[in-house]
């Protein structure tokens, strides 16, 4: 039962075209050796430069907003300098074009703003994505801690398509969010 | 004022600002833990350095192989402090240097030195 239940996790995962999986606590120590792992099988696989550059950086901005923003955390308090943060991360590789996702719970009370805000870079095209990068690098949009933050702005200009976003509502308090960045 | 050199790590940058001759560079991949913590002392030495010269020449080279979009931000901050001195009268020069093949660091140098009017901006394909 042991082998056969873990298996059909990793079955799972494979009929998706997920090549690699994390499920937990998320540090920073985390993204290091994930980062590692995600650059040495990307060599081996031999994926053109540009390529691994893509993955490296929407896996490293997705994983930092999970650190971040992430609503499971230890501790609960935000701003704390130690902290453990749940969520997934999976990097799938479907008709070769690979894929970042990252989910994790969310405050409800605030996915109407992230949901806006989403929407509004998904629709971008190239150009306008470009302008409001530089507007909150230079703090001439106010950068909200959640949604206007310019990880996503990163992601969008670096995934080949528009980025997609989804929410579950749990309870009254939590949403578990996802983000999916194809490269 | 002594200067700085940091060796470069998995997630940081080599860091080497010569506050005699006035030549600085930032070589490597950048996504820091922290990054206000690994910049900011660094940066606050700079713009001390940098408010005491109303003349001479200074050249600033960046050298960046990856950054993260936090990362991001302070390159920003450094260029709008580069600018300040030019306009104040120094001679500033700022090279960005990227691997010849990465498109996208190339593309990235073009946007953060449209906006440089006082700097020269040079950007130095490298073979890599």
């Amino acid at each position: 039962m042991l082998a056969t239940n873990l298996y059909n996790i990793r079955q799972a995962l494979n009929e998706q075209g997920i090549i690699f999986c994390y499920s937990g606590y998320m540090t920073e120590a985390i993204l290091s050796g994930i980062g590692q792992a995600i650059k040495q099988k990307m060599v081996i696989e031999e994926a053109d430069s540009k390529t691994m550059r893509g993955v490296f950086s929407i896996f490293v901005e997705q994983m930092q907003n999970v650190i971040r923003y992430s609503a499971e955390r230890i501790p609960e308090v935000t701003g704390s300098e130690s902290v453990l943060s749940f969520g997934l991360l999976t990097v799938g590789n479907e008709n070769s074009a690979y894929s970042v996702t990252c989910g994790n719970k969310v405050l409800t009370k605030d996915t109407e703003k992230l949901r806006s805000h989403l929407e509004k870079i998904s629709k971008m095209d190239q150009k306008e994505l470009k302008v409001l990068y530089k507007q909150i690098l230079k703090g001439e949009v106010p950068e909200g801690s959640k949604g206007a933050g310019v990880g996503f702005v990163d992601i969008a200009r670096k995934a080949s398509k528009p980025i997609e976003f989804d929410f579950t509502t749990l309870d009254d308090e939590y949403t578990f969010f996802a983000l999916k960045a194809f490269i | 004022m002594d200067n700085i050199h940091i060796e470069a790590t998995e997630r940081s940058p080599e860091i080497n600002f010569n506050f005699q001759d006035n030549v600085y560079l930032i070589k490597g991949e950048s996504y820091p833990e922290d990054v206000p913590a690994f910049f900011g002392p660094n940066i606050n030495q700079l713009k001390d350095h940098l408010a005491d010269m109303d003349s001479g020449k200074v050249t600033f080279n960046f050298e960046l192989i990856y950054f993260n979009s936090t990362s991001a931000k302070v390159i920003m901050q450094l260029f709008d402090l580069l600018e300040d001195s030019a306009d104040n009268g120094v001679d500033v020069t700022v090279n960005w240097i990227f691997e010849s093949d990465d498109d996208n660091m190339e593309e990235l140098g073009e946007e953060f030195g449209e906006d440089l009017e006082s700097v020269k901006f040079n950007l130095v394909p490298q073979e890599s």
